[in-house]
């Protein structure tokens, strides 16, 4: 029965219950003051209000242990991250977005409370996208045989987010140590609970999940949700399983500022949740109990208007972030070649397939370093390794633990990847983002998160994740087989992009990537896998460096600028203008997308005056739109004739190969716009 | 028989309602009504005979003024009492917790060594699931003012008439 839990209003010592009423009475005196800054025009412009959640974010914040455990608050988590220890200082400067702010210096908008130093982790406006990372660091703890737990709190409508299913699904079938708390106070905005899903108690959805508890509180009472967290966390550490807690709360204001709840609450409504405030009920329960007396209370009340009176001042008096500080932290700085400076190299050696040097560097890197973790769909079997057979083997030499396969769940297989690089920072993920560079939609959600952190912690956060995907066409797979989507993934801040179309580059590329911190995209050409001419010599130790590009032939009277599978079409587009024209055509890969290798460019085009842009991508909007922009932005005087640009047709890709074949560039398209370009 | 105490909370509406109701269907002077809020144990303690009412709120709670008094109810010694609930709630509206309320209630009362009586059928209810149900009786009296206000009368009325005899 409840009276045999651990908290109770008769039982529990003094000094606790003093911290507590503490620590409420702080916060609702931050919630209450919240408005003000935007009223004076100072900040704070998106405010949440926590008041009638108060007792189980108190609740979080104080089964929170710092040493050990993850925290993924949400936007209304005020108390929570106090509880958690921050202090109203910190609220205050992450409310006026102060460079101080401890969550990220004031570039994450305001009411996200973070502390990464402690593993409060700074997460997104997205509703719910958290739940991934924390199933991420859930396996993390799990992996490394670490006590903690990871903490995940959001709201109850978001829980409709499909990728809150597949981190539940996924904490439940990895059985993670995650704690899922759910605040349930009736509303998405203006959304009334019924409009998300059909039962009453969103929790209870998950109950034919196995490996998952569900439990349910009252998180408009301190001691009930205090008892059921630590039952909660009692049940993770014991049962090595994953727990949903579902509090009941009451939203007493509304949404956020920007919203006004009396347009879709009435008048009873508006009054019976403030005579819910939990506050007020835990303060009545500390009088009628006689643990403390009025007086007593009232003291701790006001010493907690002096605590907001100084954080305020603090708050008013700290620095603003610069202006010129945008540009720091978009990417760590990445791990620098020694050997092989400028990515080439000499070795002699017999030709490898693309495939093999993907397999082979994968393999090195694994064995050079322990942190490394591989996962995605297909990619773990014996005698396979992936639809492609890119990571063969792998299983067998590095164990399940490290190789392994990933649910069908592009989502789930970013998301984690994510939450997982928050472990520490030694940690190297290769993400096998979706069997096809097609299926990498589903994951753009935790894509787009994925390329934020590091910008907006201000750098202390940085997820260091590759992102392998079999990309492009010319194998007659049509719409959902053929696709390649850096077009699309270069507009994102906080990524680097590289495509490369030998095998030498694809291993040097690889190594660097998994020696490197921060976000890669590595997009592999699938029709080279085992095309002969993508076989090179390989040296071992091969390390190409990020943002330079590779002359693959000189020449001086044109330049191709490519990249991925069209680098072999223009280098046999040159051939054949070398053969019958007697021009001499320079076919530069530009091997890395982000970061660009802008000084290879404008030299080349300094030395032709022509330039022919040529990707297997669409040509509108493709990212050789890009690459024109800037060569006749910095290099115009040194044109000879416009800049020309080879792609796809602005079409799906079809599948018969006659479809195929006149919506993808090939040779003869490239020469005909090369012998344009040269008539200039 | 002894005076019966009925104890709920004098802020609510529709539970102070039924409790009058109850009251006259006793008689006025066969009763005491009890406020919640602010009883102590030693008053709730003087009866022997006790109805306690409660609605169920916010998808099966019981209402702060109940919850509030629980810990001294938890360490109540309630051997010998005759307690009767009865519990208001919305079966429309909340189908999957349907007078959890009460179902609370109760299972306090009788940890506490309390005689429940008062046991009605669940004929009559359409509802998923209820923390007051008992096999196929609820632990006390149920009453819906939502979409079944109508009943109320006879409801309460045939309750009294049989707790008459239950609280001998
Ligand atoms: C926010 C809210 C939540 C409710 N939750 C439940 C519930 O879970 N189960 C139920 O049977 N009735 C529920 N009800 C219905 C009330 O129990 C019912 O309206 C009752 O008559 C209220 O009595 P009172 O006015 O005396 O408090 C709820 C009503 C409200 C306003
Ligand atoms: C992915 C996404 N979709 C929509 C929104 C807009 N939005 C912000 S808060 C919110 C409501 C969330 O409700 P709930 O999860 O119940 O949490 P609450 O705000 O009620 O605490 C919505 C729809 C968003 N931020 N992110």
């Amino acid at each position: 029965m409840k009276k045999d839990r651990k908290y109770n209003i008769k039982t529990t010592d003094k000094k606790t219950l003093e911290k507590w009423f503490r620590l409420m009475t702080l916060g609702r005196l931050l919630d209450d003051r919240a408005p003000n800054y935007l009223k004076q025009a100072i900040g704070w412009s998106y405010h949440a209000p926590y008041a009638g959640h108060d007792g189980i974010q108190l609740a979080i914040g104080q089964v929170f242990d710092r040493e050990t455990d993850h925290l993924f608050p949400y936007y209304r988590d005020m108390l929570t991250t106090l509880s958690a220890g921050l202090t109203a200082e910190e609220i205050i400067y992450n409310g006026i977005s102060k460079d101080l702010d401890v969550a990220g210096g004031g570039r994450h908008m305001s009411n996200h409370f973070a502390k990464p130093e402690w593993n409060i982790h700074n997460v997104s406006s997205s509703t719910g996208n958290h739940t991934l990372h924390a199933v991420g660091v859930g396996r993390a703890l799990k992996k490394y045989k670490t006590p903690g737990i990871s903490i995940c709190s959001q709201g109850e409508s978001s829980v409709s987010e499909g990728y809150v299913y597949e981190a539940i699904n996924g904490a439940s079938n990895e059985k993670l140590p995650v704690l899922f708390v759910i605040q349930d106070n009736g509303y998405g905005i203006s959304v009334p609970k019924k409009d998300q899903t059909a039962r009453r108690k969103v929790a209870d959805n998950f109950a034919g999940f196995k490996n998952l508890r569900i439990i349910h509180c009252n998180g408009k009472d301190v001691f009930d949700s205090m008892n059921s967290l630590v039952e909660a966390r009692k049940h993770i550490e014991e049962k090595e399983e994953p727990v949903i807690v579902q509090a009941n709360c009451v939203r007493i204001h509304s949404h956020s500022n920007s919203d006004a709840h009396e347009l879709y609450r009435d008048d009873f409504e508006l009054n019976y949740v403030r005579e819910y405030d939990p506050l007020a009920k835990f303060r009545r329960l500390l009088l009628r109990y006689e643990r403390f007396t009025d007086e007593e209370l009232t003291v701790i009340e006001e010493e907690m208007k002096q605590v907001v009176k100084i954080a305020h001042k603090a708050g008013m008096a700290a620095p603003d972030p610069s202006p010129d500080s945008i540009h720091d932290y978009v990417l760590p700085e990445p791990y620098v070649p020694e050997k092989y400076t400028d990515g080439t190299h000499q070795f002699e050696g017999n030709p490898m397939k693309l495939i093999q040097a993907l397999n082979e560097t994968l393999k090195a890197e694994f064995r050079h370093n322990p942190d490394t973790y591989i996962w995605g769909q297909d990619v773990a079997h014996k005698e396979k390794g992936g639809i492609f057979n890119v990571t063969k083997g792998m299983q067998k030499e590095f164990g399940k633990e490290r190789v392994f396969n990933a649910p069908i769940a592009e989502d789930y297989i970013v998301g984690t990847a994510n939450g997982m690089s928050r472990f520490n920072d030694k940690i190297r993920i290769v993400a096998e983002g979706a069997e096809f560079a097609d299926y990498f939609w589903p994951a753009m959600e935790a894509f787009v998160e994925t390329t934020h952190e590091y910008w907006r912690t201000k750098g202390q956060f940085s997820p260091n994740i590759t992102i392998r995907l079999a990309s492009g066409g010319y194998i007659g797979g049509g719409l959902y087989h053929s696709q390649t989507i850096e077009g699309t993934i270069a507009t994102f801040p906080g990524v680097r992009v590289v495509y490369p179309s030998f095998a030498d580059d694809a291993a040097g590329l690889l190594r660097t990537c998994l020696r490197s911190r921060g976000l890669n995209f590595y997009m592999e050409p699938k029709a080279l896998y085992n095309a002969p001419k993508a076989a090179t010599p390989v040296p071992d130790d091969f390390e190409v460096p990020f943002g330079k590009a590779r002359i693959r032939r000189e020449g001086e009277d044109l330049s191709m600028i490519t990249y991925g599978n069209t680098s072999h079409l223009c280098l046999e587009a040159a051939q054949k203008i070398s053969e019958e024209d007697g021009a001499s055509v320079e076919v530069m890969d530009l091997r890395s997308l982000i970061p660009l290798d802008k000084e290879a460019i404008l030299a080349s085009v300094k030395k032709t005056g022509k330039v022919l842009i040529v990707h297997e991508d669409k040509v509108f909007s493709g990212f050789g739109a890009e690459l024109a922009a800037l060569i006749t932005d910095e290099a115009f005087e040194y044109l000879d004739g416009p800049v020309k640009r080879v792609g796809s047709t602005f079409t799906p890709v079809g599948f018969n190969r006659i479809l195929e074949a006149a919506i993808l560039p090939d040779t003869e398209k490239i020469l005909t716009a090369a012998r344009d370009l040269l008539q200039y | 028989m002894q005076k019966i105490a009925i104890v709920y909370s004098f802020n609510t509406m529709k539970t102070s309602k039924i409790a009058k109701r109850i009251s006259d269907a006793f008689g006025k002077n066969a009763v005491e009504m009890v406020n919640v809020e602010d009883v102590t144990p030693k008053q709730f303690l003087k009866f022997d005979n006790l109805i306690c009412g409660t609605a169920t709120w916010f998808d099966g709670e019981l209402p702060n003024h109940w919850d509030e008094f629980v810990p001294e109810l938890e360490d109540m010694d309630l051997s010998g009492k005759k307690v009767a609930l009865f519990g208001l709630g919305d079966q429309k509206g909340y189908p999957e917790n349907f007078l959890d309320g009460m179902g609370i209630l109760g299972d306090i009362l009788e940890a506490q060594g309390a005689t429940m009586v008062g046991f009605t059928s669940t004929e009559g209810y359409t509802f998923e699931s209820s923390g007051a149900e008992r096999g196929d009786q609820f632990i006390g009296l149920g009453i819906d003012f939502e979409t079944q206000g109508s009943k109320n009368k006879e409801r309460v009325n045939g309750w009294v008439e049989k707790l008459k005899l239950e609280f001998q």
